[in-house]
C-alpha cells in the first residue's frame, strides 16, 4: 500500500487568510486601560515617597534609579532608612498576607549603594528663577528646604548657629542610630546639588532682620533645641541636667562618664537616648514617666531595645520636688493614677491622693519635651497675613519678604521626615507665591496631594510621570494574591547586646545586595505597572504589546474584546475596566 | 521478547514503541497505570515525549488535538467518567480528522460508584467518529494499539482501542512485545497530509456554510468505510511481519455453528472454554467475536451468521429503552437481509459481575430451547 497516494477524502476547513481583517475590537463593551494608583505606604510616608516604584527598580537592580526616585521627595534616605519610624511599613497591604516589606532596610540600602558607588544623581530642575531664600537653621527642615527650593530653580542661602550643619541629626540622635559619616555623607551630597551652607552664623531677631532686607523670603526652621521647664522645686540644681544638652555635650565629643544611678524624667525618644546612652558611658539608667510605657510617645521598638539594654521603667510616677544630700539627689516622687483616656487611647493621670516616696540617685537628667529657643521662633498666625499649611506656616506681610515657618516649630510630630514634609511644603508654596500669587497657594499644593494627602509629591509638582498617577489607594482586597507566594520578611542583623553595650557603634547592621533585591522583591508594587506580563500571558487575543525597547505596554484596541483577564490577573491593580462610552 | 505484563502495560508498550510524541492524561481508576508507567518512561528518558498534565481528561483532548494538529504522533487514556467528559471533544477530533489515539478501560458509569469493567461508556461515544476496537487479550491489546496508529494516520479519523477493566487491564499475561527495530518497520513516523506550521501559517477549524459541512461529514463517514479495507491490509502486513492476524470480527466455528454466540472483549476468552465442552458434547455452536465496532463489519456479520440457525449476542452494557447494543447493531446489519436468524440479546455482566462458563452455557441452552426471542433483552444473573 502506498502510503503517499493517499486518496481517502479529507475536507476540513482550513484558511491561511489573516484574521487581522477581523476587527474583534468592535465587540467590546468593557474597555482595560493601564492606570497606574497609588499605593497606600507612599501615603503613609510623610514625604510622599514613590515606596512601589522605589522597591520596583530595586528587586530590578536599578539602584540608581530607585536612588533618585527617593532623593525626588526625601533629600535623606540614609538618615531615614535608619532613623523614621517608618509609618510606611505600618500600611504595607503585604501585612495581611505574611509580613511587611521592609521599606526602611531597603532605603538605607539603596542610600548606602549611592553612597559606596559614589552615584552622582541625574534630577530635573526647573528653569532659574531671580528669588533668593535665606533658610535660618540647618536641621532636616531647612535643609530639605533649600533643597527643594533649588530643584525649583531658586538659589538659597541657609545660615547655621553650630560649627555643623545637621541640627538635632548632629547634636542629638545618638550615634548608635546615626552614624556620622551618614549624615555627612547626605548634606554634601545636598550641598552638591547646589545648596549652600554657611555654620557658625550667629541666629537672633537683628539675623532675621537683615535677612529680611536681602533675601526675597526667609524660611525659619530653627527647632525645639531647649527643654521644657518642669516646674519644680529643685529643678535649678546642678546634678539635674537638660536632656537635649547632655546628648549634645555627647556628640561634641566631650567625656563624660554618668556613675551611679540616673533618673531620667520624660517617654520620648530623648528620654530614651539619654538613657540608652548613659548606659554606654557605664551609668544605670532608669526612666520615669508619668504616664504608662503603652502611653509614651518614643518609638516602641526603641522603648524594647533600651530594656534590653538594661535600662529600667517606673511608669505612673511624677516628680514633685528634688532635692540635695551628700553628693545624690533626693527625687520625690508622686504616683499616678488612670482617669480615663483620651481619644488616641492614651491614659490621663492624675495624683494618687498621699502616695508619694522618695528615690536616692546621683543624676537627674530632664527630657520633658523641647520647645523653641525663643519666643520670636513662635509662628504667629494672624488671619489676613498668614497662610496656615498642613506642615508648614506662611507670613506675608504687607511690605517685605514672606517668612515661612516649618519643621518642628510647626510641626506635631517632631520627626526628620516630617521635617521633610515641611521643607517640601515650604518650597512648593513659595515657587507659587512667586510665581502665581498667594491665593493659588492652596489649590496649586492640592493638586500634588499623594492619594489623599496629607503626603506631597515634589515629582508631581515639578510635573513628572507620577502626575498621571491615579489618586485611588490600592487595598490589600484589590491585590491578586493567587501570584505571589509566602516569604518571611528580612530579619535585621543586629549587634549583639554585650557589643552594644560597650560603644556606641550602629546597631543595625548593613545587608547584602541580594537581600536587598530579595527584600524588594517581596513587594506587590501596588498600583503600579512592574511589567510582569501577567496581562501579555493572559490575553487570549494577543492585544497586549509590548514594545522591545520601551519598558511599558499598551492594549490594541483594534483586536482587545474587553473579556477583562488582563485586569483580574493583574497582581498589582494596575489596571482598570471601564464601560465603554456608547 | 515475550513478558508477563499487565494489560495496561501491553497499551504502555505500543505507546513507547510507536515512539509517541505528546502524552496528555487526567489519572482515572482503571486507567492510571497506563500513563502511570508512561509518565515514568518520559521522566527517565526512555520515550522523547512530553506528558502534559492538565486539569481534567476535557483539558487532556484539548492538548492532544492541539498538538495533534501540529503533526506529532500523540496518546491519552481514560475511563468511564472521564471519557464522558471529553464528549464533546471527541466530535472535534473526528471533525478536525486528527489521529489520535486513546486507550479507554471499560468501566461502569457512576452512580452507584462502581469501578469494574461495563462497556456502556465506550459504546454510548459511538456516534462520534471515532474507530473503535475492543480487545480480548493482553497481546492483542498491544498489537491493536500498533495497528491502530497505522489506521489513524492512513484515514485521519480518530481511534479508541477499547479494553476490559480489572479483566485485562490489571491482568499479568505473557505478552510477546516486540523490538522498536520491527514495530519501526511497521510504524514509520507520521507524515501529516496537514499541520500548524509557523512557517506557513494557517488556521484550521473555521465557520463553513451547510453544504460544505454535510460534504465534511460525507468525508468522514467515506473514510470511515474505506477504514475497513485498510484495515485488512494493515492487519496483513502486521502478519506479514509477527504472524498474528485478528481480523475486524473472528468467526470460531461459524461455517457449520447452528447457534452463534456474539462476544467482545474478555467474554470471548470464556466463551472459547464453552464452546469446547459444547462441541465434545456434540453441540453444534459457533463464536462470533466483534473486534470492530465502528466502523461496524456489516457484510462480515451478514457472512458469519449466514448458516446459522439462531444468534445469541451477549452484551456487558446496555442502551435503556432500546437493548443491548452490540444486539442492537447486529440486529440492524441483518434487518436488509431476508431470511436472517432470529437475534437473541443477552445482558450479562454489567457493572462488573462475573461471566462465568455457567452463565454462558445457561445463555447456550435458553437460546436453543427457545424457538422465538420472546424478549429484545434477557437479563442474566438478576
Amino acid at each position: 500500500m502506498n502510503e503517499a497516494e493517499n486518496t481517502i477524502p479529507l475536507l476540513i476547513p482550513c484558511s491561511s487568510m489573516s484574521t487581522e481583517s477581523n476587527k474583534t475590537g468592535s465587540w467590546r463593551f468593557l474597555k482595560p486601560l493601564y492606570d497606574e494608583k497609588t499605593s497606600p505606604c507612599s501615603t503613609a510616608c510623610p514625604a510622599g515617597e514613590d515606596i512601589a516604584r522605589i522597591e520596583m527598580l530595586t528587586a530590578q537592580g536599578m539602584f540608581k534609579e530607585a536612588w533618585e526616585t527617593i532623593i525626588r521627595e526625601n533629600p535623606f534616605p540614609g538618615v531615614c532608612g535608619r532613623i523614621c519610624p517608618h509609618p510606611c511599613e505600618q500600611l504595607c497591604n503585604r501585612r495581611e498576607f505574611d509580613e511587611a516589606i521592609a521599606i526602611h532596610t531597603v532605603e538605607r540600602f539603596l542610600a548606602e549603594t549611592a553612597s559606596r558607588y559614589d552615584l552622582k544623581p541625574t534630577l530635573p530642575r526647573l528653569t532659574a528663577k531671580k528669588q533668593k531664600i535665606a533658610v535660618v537653621g540647618a536641621g532636616p527642615a531647612g535643609i530639605a528646604t533649600a533643597y527643594f527650593l533649588v530643584q525649583l530653580g531658586y538659589s538659597c542661602d541657609v545660615f547655621e548657629a553650630m560649627p555643623e550643619p545637621g541640627g538635632i541629626l548632629r547634636w542629638g540622635i545618638p550615634l548608635y542610630r546615626l552614624p556620622l559619616p551618614t549624615l555627612r555623607n547626605e548634606i554634601a551630597q545636598i550641598e552638591s546639588q547646589g545648596v549652600y551652607i554657611r555654620t557658625g552664623q550667629q541666629i537672633d531677631k537683628k539675623f532675621l532682620q537683615d535677612a529680611r532686607n536681602h533675601y526675597n523670603a526667609v524660611f525659619i526652621g530653627c527647632g525645639h533645641p531647649r527643654t521644657v521647664e518642669m516646674g519644680i522645686p529643685g529643678e535649678g540644681i546642678s546634678a539635674v541636667e537638660n536632656g537635649l544638652e547632655f546628648l549634645k555635650r555627647i556628640r561634641r565629643g566631650e567625656s563624660i562618664s554618668p556613675s551611679g544611678l540616673s533618673a531620667v524624667i520624660g517617654g520620648g525618644n530623648t528620654a530614651i537616648d539619654v538613657a540608652r546612652s548613659i548606659v554606654r558611658l557605664g551609668g544605670k539608667a532608669l526612666i520615669l514617666y508619668r504616664r504608662r510605657r503603652c502611653d509614651m510617645p518614643a518609638f516602641e521598638e526603641k522603648v524594647q531595645m533600651a530594656l534590653e539594654e538594661g535600662v529600667e521603667l517606673r511608669e505612673l510616677v511624677a516628680p514633685v520636688k528634688i532635692t540635695e544630700e551628700d553628693g545624690h539627689c533626693i527625687l520625690t516622687l508622686q504616683e499616678m493614677k488612670i482617669s480615663g483616656e483620651d481619644s488616641g487611647g492614651r491614659a490621663h493621670v492624675l495624683p494618687d491622693e498621699r502616695k508619694t516616696r522618695e528615690f536616692r540617685v546621683q543624676h537627674v537628667f530632664k527630657a520633658t519635651g523641647a520647645e523653641p529657643a525663643g519666643n520670636w521662633l513662635n509662628p504667629a498666625e494672624k488671619p489676613g497675613t498668614s497662610l496656615a499649611l498642613t506642615n508648614a506656616l506662611l507670613v506675608y506681610p504687607d511690605k517685605g519678604p514672606a517668612l515661612v515657618f516649618g519643621g518642628d516649630l510647626t510641626n506635631e510630630t517632631k520627626s526628620v521626615v516630617h521635617a521633610v514634609a515641611s521643607g517640601k511644603q515650604a518650597a512648593m508654596a513659595l515657587d507659587v507665591l512667586f510665581q502665581d500669587g498667594i491665593e493659588a497657594i492652596v489649590p496649586k499644593i492640592q493638586a500634588c496631594l499623594v492619594g489623599e494627602g496629607p503626603s506631597l509629591s515634589m515629582e508631581v509638582y515639578m510635573g513628572g510621570d507620577r502626575r498621571s498617577r491615579n489618586s485611588h489607594i490600592v487595598n490589600y482586597e484589590e491585590i491578586n494574591t493567587d501570584h505571589f507566594q509566602f516569604q518571611p520578611r528580612i530579619t535585621q542583623p543586629r549587634l549583639l547586646r554585650e557589643e552594644r553595650l560597650r560603644s556606641f557603634e550602629e546597631i543595625d547592621l548593613k545587608i547584602s545586595t541580594n537581600l536587598a533585591i530579595r527584600e524588594a522583591d517581596r513587594c506587590f508594587n501596588c498600583g503600579i505597572c512592574n511589567q510582569c506580563d501577567n496581562c501579555y500571558m493572559f490575553c487570549p487575543d494577543i492585544a497586549v504589546i509590548r514594545e522591545k525597547d520601551r519598558q511599558d505596554r499598551r492594549i490594541n484596541y483594534d483586536y482587545c474584546k474587553g473579556c477583562g483577564l488582563c485586569v483580574v490577573e493583574c497582581p498589582r491593580n494596575a489596571m482598570t475596566l471601564k464601560e465603554e462610552e456608547l | 521478547m515475550k513478558r508477563v505484563i499487565e494489560g495496561s502495560h501491553s497499551v504502555a508498550e505500543a505507546v513507547r514503541l510507536a515512539r509517541v510524541q505528546v502524552i496528555s492524561a487526567y489519572p482515572i481508576t482503571p486507567q492510571t497505570h497506563i500513563v502511570e508507567i508512561l509518565s515514568e518512561y518520559c521522566a527517565n528518558g526512555t520515550m522523547n515525549a512530553r506528558f502534559l498534565r492538565v486539569e481534567s481528561e476535557h483539558s487532556a483532548l484539548a492538548a492532544l488535538i492541539g498538538a495533534q494538529s501540529c503533526g506529532v504522533r500523540t496518546f491519552t487514556a481514560t475511563a468511564s467518567q472521564g471519557l464522558a467528559l471529553m464528549h464533546e471533544l471527541l466530535h472535534w477530533t473526528s471533525g478536525a480528522r486528527l489521529p489520535i489515539v486513546m486507550a479507554e478501560v471499560n468501566r461502569a458509569l457512576a452512580p452507584g460508584w462502581n469501578i469494574w469493567t461495563d462497556q456502556t461508556d465506550s459504546l454510548a461515544q459511538r456516534d462520534t467518529g471515532w474507530i473503535q476496537m475492543y480487545c480480548e487479550d493482553g497481546q492483542e491489546v498491544l498489537d491493536s494499539m500498533l495497528q491502530a496508529y497505522r489506521l489513524a494516520e492512513r484515514v485521519y479519523l480518530p481511534v479508541m482501542v477499547v479494553l476490559d477493566a480489572f479483566y485485562l487491564s490489571h491482568t499479568y499475561e505473557s505478552v510477546d512485545v516486540p523490538t522498536e527495530a520491527e514495530v519501526d518497520r511497521f510504524l514509520p513516523q507520521y507524515q501529516p497530509r496537514f499541520q500548524v506550521d509557523t512557517k506557513n501559517p494557517c488556521a484550521f477549524g473555521q465557520f463553513v456554510p451547510p453544504g460544505a459541512y454535510m460534504k465534511m461529514r460525507y468525508d468522514i463517514a467515506g473514510a470511515m468505510e474505506e477504514s475497513l479495507v485498510c484495515l485488512d491490509k494493515i492487519q496483513e502486513e502486521f502478519y506479514g511481519i509477527f504472524q498474528r492476524r485478528y481480523g475486524p470480527v473472528e468467526a470460531i466455528y461459524c461455517d457449520d455453528a447452528e447457534i452463534i454466540l456474539v462476544t467482545s472483549g474478555t467474554v470471548t476468552s470464556t466463551c472459547r472454554l464453552v464452546l469446547q465442552s459444547l462441541r465434545a458434547k456434540g453441540e453444534k455452536v459457533g463464536i462470533l467475536k466483534m473486534k470492530l465496532f465502528r466502523p461496524f463489519p456489516v457484510a462480515m456479520v451478514r457472512e458469519a451468521v449466514s448458516h446459522a440457525k439462531k444468534i445469541a449476542v451477549i452484551d456487558r452494557n446496555f442502551s435503556f429503552g432500546a437493548s443491548g447494543i452490540f444486539a442492537q447493531e447486529v440486529r440492524a446489519a441483518l434487518c436488509n437481509f431476508p431470511g436472517h436468524p432470529p437475534v437473541f440479546g443477552y445482558i450479562a455482566g454489567i457493572g462488573g459481575l462475573d461471566v462465568t462458563v455457567e452463565l454462558l452455557e445457561e445463555i447456550y441452552w435458553k437460546t436453543k430451547n427457545t424457538a422465538f426471542p420472546e424478549r429484545e433483552s434477557i437479563w442474566m444473573g438478576i
